[in-house]
């Protein structure tokens, strides 16, 4: 067809932008940041050729506002949309006010993305597709109606609430016991609403000890459909992935080549184009696997993917959009390395509670096998408003055990971030678990261990030791001797 | 002088035995350097650093000393307090550099490096995880029973043990009463063979004739025992003492750098050394190795002016007043800030006197007890009657000790009524001590009228209450477990074994010293001292430290100006520029409420408070009733919710934060009252 882009307005910010733009950069695509009042002096805005005000902190006024955001790309001439991931990503109404307005989508057809975003709608579709589903009840309306599915089909604690249009760990709620039950059937209710701006929720069977696997898969007008093969994201804090790896360590090739095999097929009937992702919950004493949702975007962790088959999705999404053909076959994808994602959040590391404030120093890791997005520089804020996401690192070597060891040198070494805490030494606890180095865990891994990974922090280091002297001299010589003294 | 290949003749390792019988075989005398603890305690409140003493360890370490004196007294306390450096690292720093000397420390029996007695199990136990060879113990009461378990656990873990009679001039304490001390204590340590022992002449108050006769007795009868004698300068005839404490055959004595050497402190090494070498008594020195420590200490203890008492000299009158070393300065510091430095001749007057009717020993914890108990007699007076008062009070104490001879029923009525309520304001630790909670008294118990005079009509029922047991067999044992997680919960982590004994013996100190290192790091150990007093003064200063092996440098670009109470600071480290922004005492501050106890609800998390309430009720206020489980509020943090919850059915007394405001973790949501 022969569509052509020239300017790429990206409705995102922070890392989801700042990644974007390097492939445009890469294709010499000119881009448009847009930002919020906060977000006036962020990192993607500098990236960017030209960047456009689209109003202030609360993302519904600025992040979320789908009007402003088609303004802003009429306004600085851009052609294209790219939404990253979170925000408008998912959104089918704002997909189709983009195409509407004359723009390109760079994503999947606006019709996709509605029926894949609604829950119940694409189980229906994996079960169409004959993809095991988890067991559960997709219409609830009230806790009753769960109380009784449970009786009726002899399901126990714990289960999942859901938010039907949910992803991202947003509107997802675990449930222990019954007294819980109609506490978190509010919560979940209540989050999609202010997340999704729709709180139907649908409750499923919680997995106990579930790996969480997916598989990447691209494809274009054609009806060419090809996976990138399988990551694994089991790593999870409060449902929220945290470290992610590809190819998963939890499946024998066999599995591997069935498992992407499914989500293939899957997306074939559903006339998929486009990047996407099918996630799978995978039960490892059974062995069995689990359609969970198809994620209608580019996905945070595409990068170990990109890593492993020397590819670039977001170009390939651009390729896409403008109409072009995929440029390999299935046979021609051969992954030949291993990678590891860490996801940098603002967050302290033992309670997860977040960290705002300004990057005083920034230290950005380098060296071999080593691959960076930051969303931040030093002297940035992080405003309170949006996810704790501040930086993607990525290592890779030529097997698990090799990806590991860069990524230890990368967080005990190479980076340093002073002005907000970091999740950081958690992170390096992780990977230097036994168990996480011998593959074995589940996305409970982190709640099962966090006493041990919280004794594994590393006291202290050299460095963080004499800015706490420097504070020291710092402040006797502003103040002179002290009565204390 | 004599010429040798190596004054070394003591070492670190030496059995208690070898030890002394290194020490009974020397040709002549050796010396104790007090230079880092007690040189320091006397003069310069505790205030040497260890960054400067270290400089002298490798002197030490050739010297041939029998001991460095470098731990314990209130160098612990005020390390902790003033210096934040913690007794353990000063122990790590000095037994690298001087592997050859035996560290020797001071303990105070019961009240070890605190102020009150401590329980057997607190003795035990931080006892036995301090690495010092030489244990210089003593008791202000010189009550002998309470040095057994500090002497127990020295003697099983096979250190040296030193117990020390607390030694003053007074008609009562004579030869006899202190061979009655040495007795006990050759009893409780099992003979002479495996102790050194110590006289404590902590005032510096001991008269040539005296020292020596007691000396002489000592030594009659205990000719195997190897003496150690500790003196005070005070009075101006230190020296001479000495050399009669030689001759009547004490064999340690301690000094201190020449240079070090102010008023109230220790004789100096080389003045030492040349007069006994002049006495035809042979030293143990290696003079060269003790004259360029002399010299050493001058590069530094000009640092040091600040700390030293405006209240200096020497003063013969100690032998009267009898107020020991550092605490002698010390007291007219305070009383010039109180105000009352007019009246501390009334009041050293008035200690002359007190030590009459009260016999005990002027050191810690006796000293600060007669101190605190005498000044405050006088101050009461001054108060109620001015100077003419204060002359009153010293009348009649002179006349009840001198002309009466303390016999109470030899005063008049209204003499009579007025001693009894002299002792009324007395504090608390002179009314511990009467109801023997520090051990027994050295020559009995007060009469009964102190008792009167101190506890009013509860007089009776205090002395029955008195106990004559040791405070070793009167006290609980504490909870050790209990305090280390109070410990715990004031700090979020897991102490340290040597944090926990610097809690037990100082807690709050200790956690202000723990805050403090948590903060600034290294800062007390690796800065030089002008830097650590001052800081950098002028732009282009700067300080160059190594830090774990590693070269660190911090030099000042500018100091801005001063803007509601917030200070810029530019510095350089290694190279890199760093703003530090500094709170003067005019910052504001955001003043935080934070939930303390179990009836206010703190934010789980930082966040947003998006609602007050919950959907089925709708928002609360104060005065409501809420159930246990029933969310109150719910906080939003990175788009997730939180439920807070009531813990209790309670009801709302205060709701302290508002709708949409963004909180801290533990920051005072609600207050609740039980129902």
């Amino acid at each position: 067809m022969g569509r052509e882009i020239k300017k790429i307005l990206i409705a995102n910010r922070g890392v989801t932008a700042v990644r974007i733009m390097h492939t445009c950069r890469d294709r010499k695509i000119p881009t448009t940041a847009v930002y919020s009042t906060p977000d006036r002096l962020a990192h993607h805005v500098f990236m960017a050729d030209s960047a456009v005000h689209i109003g202030e902190a609360p993302p519904i006024e600025s992040y979320l506002n789908m009007e402003k955001m088609i303004a802003a790309a009429l306004q600085s001439g851009s052609d294209a949309i790219h939404p990253g991931w979170g925000f408008l990503a998912e959104n089918a109404k704002f997909a189709q006010m983009v195409l509407d307005a004359g723009l390109q989508w760079i994503g999947p057809p606006p019709k996709v993305i509605a029926a894949l975003g609604d829950k119940i709608q694409a189980k229906n579709l994996a079960q169409k597709a004959n993809v095991p589903t988890v067991p559960g009840i997709t219409d609830v309306a009230n806790v009753e109606q769960i109380r009784k599915w449970m009786k009726q089909d002899k399901v126990h604690f714990p289960i999942m609430v859901k938010a039907v249009a949910g992803g991202g760990g947003k509107g997802m709620v675990k449930v222990e016991q019954k007294e819980q039950l109609a506490q978190a059937f509010s919560q979940a209710r209540s989050e999609a609403m202010k997340a999704f701006g729709d709180d139907r929720v649908m409750v499923e069977k919680y997995i106990e000890r579930g790996r969480h696997i997916e598989v990447q898969v691209v494809g274009d007008e054609d009806g060419n459909i090809v996976h990138l093969y399988e990551r694994e994201c089991t790593i999870q804090r409060r449902n929220q992935k945290i470290i992610e790896e590809a190819p998963s360590p939890s499946i024998d090739d066999d599995l591997r080549r069935e498992i992407c095999f499914t989500a293939t097929r899957l997306m074939r009937e559903i006339g998929y184009t486009s990047a996407g992702t099918v996630e799978f919950i995978f039960d490892s004493s059974t062995r069995k696997y689990y359609f969970l949702e198809v994620n209608t975007r580019l996905q945070v962790e595409h990068g170990i993917t990109e890593l492993i088959t020397g590819l670039d999705i977001v170009g390939i999404m651009i390729d896409v959009a403008m109409g072009k053909k995929l440029p390999f076959k299935q046979s021609d994808i051969h992954p030949n390395r291993w990678a590891l994602e860490a996801r940098l959040n603002a967050e302290d590391p033992r309670t997860f509670s977040p960290s705002f404030g300004t990057i005083t120093r920034l230290q950005v890791p380098h060296g071999p096998g080593v691959r960076i997005a930051s969303g931040v520089y030093e002297g940035a804020d992080i405003p309170p408003y949006y996810d704790s996401l501040f930086m993607l690192i990525i290592t890779a070597g030529a097997d698990r055990a090799d990806a590991i060891r860069v990524m230890d040198r990368v967080l005990s070494r190479n980076l340093r971030v002073e002005g907000v805490k970091t999740l950081a030494p958690l992170l390096l606890s992780i990977i230097r678990h036994p168990a996480f180095k011998a593959g074995e865990f589940s996305t409970r891994f982190i709640e099962e261990n966090m006493d041990t990974l919280i004794s594994m922090f590393k006291e202290k280091n050299s460095e963080d030791e004499v800015l706490k002297i420097a504070r020291y001299v710092a402040e006797i010589s502003a103040l002179g001797p002290q009565p204390w003294m | 002088m004599r010429t040798r290949e190596s004054s070394i003749f003591v070492k670190p390792g030496m059995s208690p035995r070898e030890i002394v019988d290194a020490v009974r075989s020397l040709d002549g005398v050796c010396f104790t350097s007090v230079g880092m603890r007690d040189a320091g305690q006397s003069d310069f409140k505790n205030r040497h650093r260890i960054y400067d003493l270290a400089t002298l360890a490798p002197f030490y370490n050739r010297m041939g000393l029998f001991s460095a004196e470098c731990h314990g007294g209130a160098r612990w306390h005020v390390g902790v307090m003033n210096r934040r450096e913690s007794p353990f690292e000063e122990i790590e720093i000095l037994r690298r550099l001087m592997p050859n000397v035996l560290l020797q420390t001071l303990i105070r029996e019961t009240n070890m490096w605190g102020y009150r007695p401590y329980p057997r199990n607190v003795i035990e136990y931080v006892v036995s995880q301090v690495d010092i060879d030489v244990w210089r113990c003593f008791s202000f009461l010189n009550d002998v029973r309470n040095m057994r378990t500090v002497a127990e656990v020295i003697l099983k873990r096979g250190r040296l043990f030193e117990p020390a009679i607390s030694f003053t001039m007074a008609d009562w304490a004579t030869n006899d009463y202190y061979l009655g001390v040495v007795k006990d204590i050759v009893d409780l340590c099992g003979g002479t063979d495996e102790i050194i022992f110590c006289v404590k002449d902590m005032a510096g108050v001991g008269s040539i004739t005296r020292v020596s006769s007691l000396i002489d007795a000592i030594k009659q009868k205990y000719p195997d025992l190897v003496v150690h004698y500790h003196r005070h300068i005070t009075d101006g005839l230190a020296m001479p003492a000495l050399l009669a404490a030689a001759k009547a055959g004490a064999k340690i004595f301690d000094v201190q750098e020449d240079s070090l050497v102010r008023f109230y402190g220790h004789s100096p090494i080389l003045g030492a050394h040349a007069y006994f070498e002049e006495s035809g008594i042979p030293v143990n020195l290696d003079r060269s190795e003790a004259e360029a420590a002399v010299q050493k200490v001058r590069e530094w203890i000009n640092f040091y002016d600040w700390a030293e008492s405006p209240f200096k000299g020497l003063d013969h009158t100690v032998i009267v007043h009898k107020m020991p070393g550092g605490a002698f300065p010390s007291s007219f510091e305070q009383a010039e800030k109180g105000g009352f430095l007019h009246f501390m001749p009334a009041i050293l007057k008035v200690m002359s006197l007190y030590n009459r009717i009260i016999h005990y020993f002027d050191v810690t914890p006796g000293s600060q007890i007669t101190w605190v108990t005498c000044s405050g007699i006088v101050n009461k007076y001054a108060k109620a009657k001015g100077e003419a008062g204060v002359r009153h009070l010293i009348d009649l104490l002179t006349k009840f000790v001198d002309e009466k001879n303390v016999d109470f029923d030899a005063m008049s009525d209204e003499e009579k009524e007025e001693l009894l309520t002299l002792f009324r304001n007395a504090p608390g630790d002179f009314r511990n001590l009467l109801l023997g909670h520090y051990g027994k008294l050295p020559m009995g118990w007060p009469p009964d009228w102190v008792y009167q005079s101190t506890f009013g009509e509860e007089w009776e029922k205090k002395i029955r209450e008195r106990t004559e047991l040791s405070p070793l067999d009167s006290i609980e044992d504490d909870d050790l477990d209990k305090l280390r997680r109070e410990l715990v919960n004031h700090l979020g982590r897991n102490p340290t074994e040597e944090e926990f004994i610097l809690y037990l013996m100082h807690p709050k100190d200790a956690i202000e010293m723990i805050e403090f290192r948590e903060k600034y790091g290294e800062a007390p150990l690796v800065l030089p001292t002008d830097v650590w007093r001052k800081g950098l003064r002028k732009p282009g200063d700067k300080v160059d430290f190594e830090l774990w092996g590693k070269p660190y440098s911090i030099e000042l670009v500018s100091i801005g100006a001063e803007h509601e109470g917030l200070v810029h600071v530019v510095m350089r480290v290694n190279n890199k520029t760093r703003v530090y922004t500094v709170e003067t005492p005019r910052a504001k501050k955001a003043e935080i409420r934070m939930a303390k106890t179990m009836n206010e609800i703190g934010a789980p998390i930082n966040g947003n408070i998006w609602r007050i309430g919950n959907p089925e009720r709708g928002s609360l206020k104060v005065g409501d009733i809420v159930h246990k489980d029933e969310e109150i509020a719910n906080l939003e943090a990175m788009k997730m919710e939180n439920a807070i919850v009531a813990p209790f059915d309670a009801q709302i007394v205060e709701i302290c934060v508002k709708l949409n405001s963004f909180v801290v973790e533990g920051q005072l949501l609600f207050v609740l009252e039980k129902m």
